[in-house]
């Protein structure tokens, strides 16, 4: 039996050395073959792909690389930290210059909301005494007081006259 | 028998005496100044309890000043630079703030009056007119945003002008160091009387000048009396100073509005003025601190010498031009002799 086989095959391989590929074949034959592997691959469900280049990306990847995204990603987080808080923490006198001309430019009344007048010229028109009254208030309240001892006594009679 | 001659003995003798007397002396000067600063913090102790830091807001600015009760229930005085004419007042004493309103503000003698409805602490009122030049006084007041100070001198004049300017009543002007926010201090003598009340500093603070006590509390006796301040008037013009002395003044009446109280009453042109209600004249100065204290309504004596005659009239005051309140003193009915002066007009009627 073995003898046999031997025989057969000793024929096959006979014949096999007059056997030739076709034009072209070794030229195509890596994509030929990059195009199967392909096929093999889309064969397999696709989490199943996603698991595998996952695994072999992580399993690509060294300890310190590793170690460096929690580094990067803190950091990102302790500078939008500092941002917000540089942004969202204004002193309270920004927020009162950002706000008053909204007060300055509001109507005083509905007739003057339907004023045909230009808005600008109007608003400008308006602001000035507004602007002085909260301004003289807010001097008188943060001056500091005037200690009173004039030079000269207020008492004064210009003539002889009783 | 002796060591030392004669001479000697007695040069030794004199040397010894010379030195304990000098010695002597340093001692006593030494308690006399003890004893001045005894008595000055003595009366800084009793006195201070009554003077307050006055808060108020002028057209300007907070302003800060100090001022004393003169009673229990809560009346003060001040200056009139502290008083006058701001709003908003909070007196601040025993560590307390309390809510103030203005009584009266006089700028013609340069007080003003305060009132907190608190039982208070007061001091006594003493006599101005006791002073003498070189009698120690003390002001206590508070300078600056410090705590209430005690300043001692001495009364340095009793000036009617300064700088060419005649004040409506003698003031006193104090050797005594004063600072900002002292304006209103109350000046005391060494028995703890108020004598006066501090109104300004002179140049550059060392003195200052302050108001009799007599002048605010005239003020005082018209606001107790007419709910106001009512300068008098009687219709005298001008005078001016005669050319010799007549019974010890020079003060000659040299125009006499007519038709006022002055001319009603017989006052007339060259008459020497002699007294005032009170106040004897012997310049034409005089008659400022005289007139100052005649209150509108009240009847005045005014002695005059008119030729070799003594004379004195009795002068019923209208109210002063330079009054402020725009107030009729009376209708002509009810005070015989009167003039109907709406107090809105500036001047007098003239001659």
């Amino acid at each position: 039996m073995d003898e046999s086989n031997d025989n057969e095959i000793a024929r096959l391989l006979r014949l096999k050395r007059y056997e030739q590929p076709p034009p072209g074949y070794f030229e195509n034959f890596l994509h030929e073959f990059h195009r199967r592997q392909r096929d093999e691959l889309l064969r397999q469900p696709l989490w199943r792909i996603c698991l595998e280049r996952a695994h072999n990306f992580m399993l690509q990847l060294d300890g310190r690389s590793l170690a460096s995204y929690p580094t990067a990603v803190a950091a990102v987080l302790v500078c939008a930290a500092i941002f917000s808080l540089k942004v969202y923490q204004q002193p309270e006198t920004a927020r009162v210059a950002t706000q008053s001309p909204l007060t300055l430019s509001a109507p005083m009344n509905a007739e003057q909301e339907w004023n045909l007048a230009s808005p600008v010229a109007r608003q400008i028109f308006r602001t000035q005494p507004v602007r002085s009254f909260h301004e003289s208030t807010q001097t008188h309240r943060a001056a500091p007081p005037r200690y009173v001892l004039d030079s000269v006594p207020v008492s004064y009679e210009p003539t002889f006259r009783f | 028998m002796s060591l030392l001659s004669g001479s000697k003995r007695r040069a030794i003798v004199a040397f010894v005496l010379i030195f304990c007397s000098g010695v002597g002396l340093l001692f006593a000067q030494d308690q006399s100044a003890t004893a001045i600063s005894h008595q000055v913090r003595d009366i800084f102790d009793r006195a201070a309890k009554a003077v307050v830091k006055i808060y108020g807001i002028d057209e300007h600015s907070p302003i800060c000043g100090t001022g004393f009760f003169v009673d229990p229930t809560g009346t003060l005085y001040t200056a009139y630079t502290v008083g006058g004419e701001a709003g908003n007042f909070t007196v601040e004493f025993n560590g307390r703030k309390y809510p103030a309103r203005q009584l009266v503000a006089d700028i013609r003698s340069g007080t003003a009056i305060l009132k907190v409805d608190e039982t208070t602490p007061a001091l006594p009122i003493g006599k101005s007119e006791e002073l003498e030049v070189a009698t120690p006084v003390i002001s206590i007041g508070y300078p600056l945003d410090l705590p209430k100070t005690p300043n001692f001198g001495m009364i340095a004049g009793f000036d009617r002008k300064c700088l060419g300017r005649y004040f409506s009543t003698i003031h006193l002007r104090v050797n005594a160091p004063t600072q900002r926010g002292e304006a209103g201090a109350p000046l005391l003598n060494l028995k703890g009387e108020v004598v006066g009340i501090v109104v300004s500093g002179l140049e550059n603070n060392s003195a200052c000048y302050a108001v009799p006590i007599e002048a605010a509390e005239k003020i005082r006796g018209d606001f107790v009396r007419f709910g106001e301040a009512r300068h008098g008037w009687i219709g005298v013009n001008n005078v001016s100073p005669a050319s010799e002395q007549v019974d010890g003044s020079r003060a000659m009446v040299t125009q006499v509005v007519e038709d006022a109280p002055a001319a009603r009453s017989g006052l007339k042109e060259g008459d020497v003025l002699l007294q005032v209600g009170k106040k004897k004249i012997t310049e034409p100065e005089d008659v400022f601190d005289a007139s100052f204290y005649i209150t509108a309504g009240d009847t005045v004596p005014i002695t005059v010498m008119r030729g070799n005659q003594k004379m004195t009239f009795q002068v019923q005051a209208t109210m002063h031009p330079a009054s402020r309140t725009g107030v009729l003193l009376a209708s002509p009915g009810t005070i015989p002799g009167a003039i109907p002066m709406s107090l809105d007009d500036d001047e007098p009627p003239s001659p």
